[in-house]
């Protein structure tokens, strides 16, 4: 145990070409999931939070929801979606970067939804009715209300990403953790463990929980924003 | 110009029964009444914040109004850029914000401010822009002295100045004296010109509490 945890911190600072193709395509995955997810989370989720619309209390059942679902049913219905005999299965995407995409991005951005839109409701009043005083219209006062939770933002992206980054059932399923292609961090660990080569999945772990631990210090730090 | 009859009811309860009036440009009718006798909600639903029963056709949708709520709100930027958000005329808002004291404030950030600040700021901000009908929903409630007389002198110079009407909701009935030319009483969500009940409600309320003025009514 000793040895291969002295072998993880080895294969960390000599950067293993395959550890290094790992920790790529982990970035290139939960960097494009969780932006995609910020530019299409954060809008509905001042939508949602700013405007009583007809339809909005449904809409925001079906968003919290989406943020409990298990990762491995999201990742089986974007299996049978892509596979050869799904109605996708032409678009050759199963078992892509791609698809590992688009399945987080269906994971995550109900979490942006759900943080922007519980955001908003608060502020969402005073905004609206001085934003209406001033004589503003709707896009004006959107980016008002955008502008009054920028910290919020910041803290749903971090959120989105660690969650990205983290998530190991949809990706293994519609990515199948191919070596050089679409193995991320999450899936080499399980991998590598089950092969019995365990300083690689410890090098991995420790990189995990070293983001996990930056991204959670910055969401402290701009919660202490938040609240000041 | 002329306000639409309306009412407005929330469950049960008819909060406000108005019967519609007339507003003159350039003139300041002020707005008083005892608390919860429905003069936020008026001011609301003339500004459009707030929708009265049924379809009305409000003064909003068919002029410019300006609107500054009972309960004032400061982006979450500078001062200045608070005001600038309402016009880029720098020297207009360096004007204003010199008279209501505010210049030394101006790079401050908006949500700093103390209650009174930003109810100066928030009054700025309206009035560095035409708008053919201002609502004030008690501007001077929480303004020290000094305020409150360059917000009345600024208000008063607006109106003329613009050829605006301007709603003026207050508790001080001296500063509604001082400063307008029509009184609107409400009494319980309804318009009262009962000069006898508007004596009685007068004396009730006595001389001004923290009146800038003489007080004398
Ligand atoms: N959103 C609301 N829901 C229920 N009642 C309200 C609401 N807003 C105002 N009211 C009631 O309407 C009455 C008039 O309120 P308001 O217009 O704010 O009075 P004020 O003259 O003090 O400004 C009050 O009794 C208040 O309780
Ligand atoms: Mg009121």
């Amino acid at each position: 145990m000793k040895t291969a945890f002295a072998k993880a911190i080895e294969l960390i600072l000599s950067g293993s070409p395959e550890l290094l193709n790992i920790l790529a395509t982990t970035a290139r995955m939960s960097l494009s999931s969780s932006l995609i997810a910020l530019l299409l989370g954060v809008p509905i989720g001042i939508l949602y939070g700013a405007v009583r619309f007809p339809g909005r209390t449904p809409l925001v059942v079906i968003n919290r929801t989406l943020t409990g679902m298990p990762p491995v049913v999201c990742g089986l219905l974007f299996y049978l979606l892509f596979s050869g005999v799904g109605p996708f299965g032409k678009m050759k995407l199963l078992f892509t970067v791609k698809l590992m995409i688009i399945a987080q991005v269906v994971l995550i951005t109900p979490i942006v939804i759900g943080s922007m839109e519980t955001f908003v409701s608060g502020i969402a009043a005073p905004v609206r009715e001085t934003a209406k005083g001033l004589g503003f219209n709707g896009v004006r006062t959107f980016f008002l209300l955008a502008n009054e939770s920028v910290y919020q933002i910041f803290s749903s992206y971090l959120m989105a990403f660690a969650r990205a980054i983290a998530e190991v059932g949809a990706v293994s399923m519609v990515g199948g953790a191919i070596a050089w292609k679409t193995n991320v961090m999450t899936t080499a660990i399980m991998q590598y463990t089950n092969m019995g080569n365990f300083s690689l999945g410890i090098a991995l772990g420790i990189i995990l929980l070293t983001i996990s631990l930056l991204v959670n210090i910055a969401v402290t730090l701009l919660q202490g924003r938040l609240s000041s | 110009m002329r306000i639409n009859a309306f009412t407005k009811t929330y469950g049960s309860r008819r909060v406000l029964d108005f019967p519609g009036c007339e507003l003159e440009r350039g003139k300041i009718c002020a707005v008083i009444g005892a608390n919860g006798s429905g003069k936020s909600t008026f001011a609301s639903i003339l500004a459009g914040t707030v929708t009265a029963d049924g379809k009305v056709e409000t003064l909003s949708s068919k002029i410019s109004c300006g609107f500054m709520p009972q309960k004032s709100y400061a982006f979450r930027m500078s001062v200045l850029r608070n005001i600038l958000l309402n016009g880029n005329d720098l020297k207009k808002a360096e004007r204003v914000l010199n008279e209501l004291s505010l210049m030394e404030l101006k790079n401050a950030g908006g949500k700093t401010l103390s209650g009174g600040e930003t109810a100066k700021m928030a009054l700025a901000r309206l009035l560095v822009r035409h708008y053919d009908l201002l609502i004030l929903d008690e501007p001077c409630a929480s303004m020290d002295m000094k305020g409150t007389i360059a917000a009345e002198r600024l208000i008063t110079e607006y109106a003329q100045k613009e050829n605006a009407a301007v709603i003026l909701v207050t508790h001080s009935l001296a500063q509604a004296k001082r400063m307008a030319s029509c009184i609107l009483f409400f009494d319980d969500g309804k318009l009262n010109d009962d000069p006898e009940r508007m004596e009685e409600f007068l004396r009730f309320y006595g001389s001004d509490k923290g009146d800038p003025g003489n007080g004398g009514i």
